[in-house]
């Protein structure tokens, strides 16, 4: 069998090209599906540790983890609909108006 | 048996950083998102390898089948030309910075997981692991309370997308 370490080991690795992703690129959905693939990796440690401890608790936190992307989707391509609709642009700099 | 799960571990794991990498560095949105569903797939396939077979369903079913074709229906109702991407003069260096930056925080990251205990994966997992009775009794009994919690979330999260993407009227 393939030992824990190698499938956390490609969490990590997951999980840095995502923050790659996101700090190197300017599209706004790349942005976003590149915090999606960090979530993913997130979710790939939750499982692979819960196989380590014999639990399912890191199964129950992937489903609510998945919930909760699902949730972010919606509401962040909404922001991203009306934000071209208004201003004709996908740059994520243009998203500096939100600010508060 | 070691051989084929040595296989498939590396067949998915390649499928999943080819993902990973055509995600960001695909130009256009479209081919980021369907270059990301490959790593969803990929990524489904790895937990049916840790015996997580309702994850796997899900995996499939909500991520790259709901939440990913609803990141390329709105991709393709925007309808984004080449003209309307932003231009990133600056992406390789900000991709080869961030890549000297990340390298040793994915160094001490590595040296941290190899030096964990290493599980004995012989030990038979106890019946149903990772199946949809197993996990749904965790989940309504344990774990009741974030339960309830993400779906008032869920409900906000859509009235929320309602509110801000309908027209004025």
């Amino acid at each position: 069998m393939v030992s824990i370490q190698a499938f956390l080991a490609l969490a990590v690795i997951l999980f840095l090209m995502g923050v790659l992703g996101v700090i190197s690129r300017r599209n706004v959905f790349t942005v976003f599906m590149s915090i999606e693939l960090m979530l993913n990796a997130g979710n790939l440690a939750f499982i692979s540790l819960s196989r380590f401890w014999h639990g399912m608790d890191g199964h129950v936190m992937a489903i609510i983890i998945m919930a909760v992307a699902a949730a972010e989707a919606a509401l962040a391509l909404a922001v991203v609909i009306l934000m071209y609709r208004n201003k004709g642009s996908l740059d994520i700099d243009f998203f500096r108006v939100l600010r508060g | 048996m070691e051989l084929l799960s040595l296989v498939l571990f590396l067949g998915f794991a390649g499928l999943a950083v080819a993902g990973a990498a055509g995600l960001i560095l695909f130009r256009h949105p479209l081919n980021s998102a369907l270059s990301f569903i490959v790593t969803l797939i990929a990524l489904a396939g790895l937990y049916a390898m840790l015996s997580a077979s309702l994850l796997f369903a899900v995996q499939i079913i909500v991520y790259a089948g709901a939440i990913m074709s609803l990141i390329v229906f709105i991709i393709m109702f925007l309808n984004v030309r080449d003209a309307d991407l932003p231009a990133e003069p600056t992406r390789w260096y900000f991709l080869i910075g961030g890549a000297v930056v990340l390298t040793p925080v994915g160094a001490f990251l590595l040296k941290v997981v190899r030096q964990l205990p290493g599980a004995d994966m012989s030990v038979p997992l106890p019946e149903g692991f990772g199946g949809i009775h197993a996990v749904g009794q965790l989940l309504f009994i344990k774990w009741v309370f974030p339960f309830e919690i993400v779906s008032v979330l869920l409900v906000v999260a859509l009235l929320g997308a309602v509110m801000l993407a309908k027209r004025k009227v």
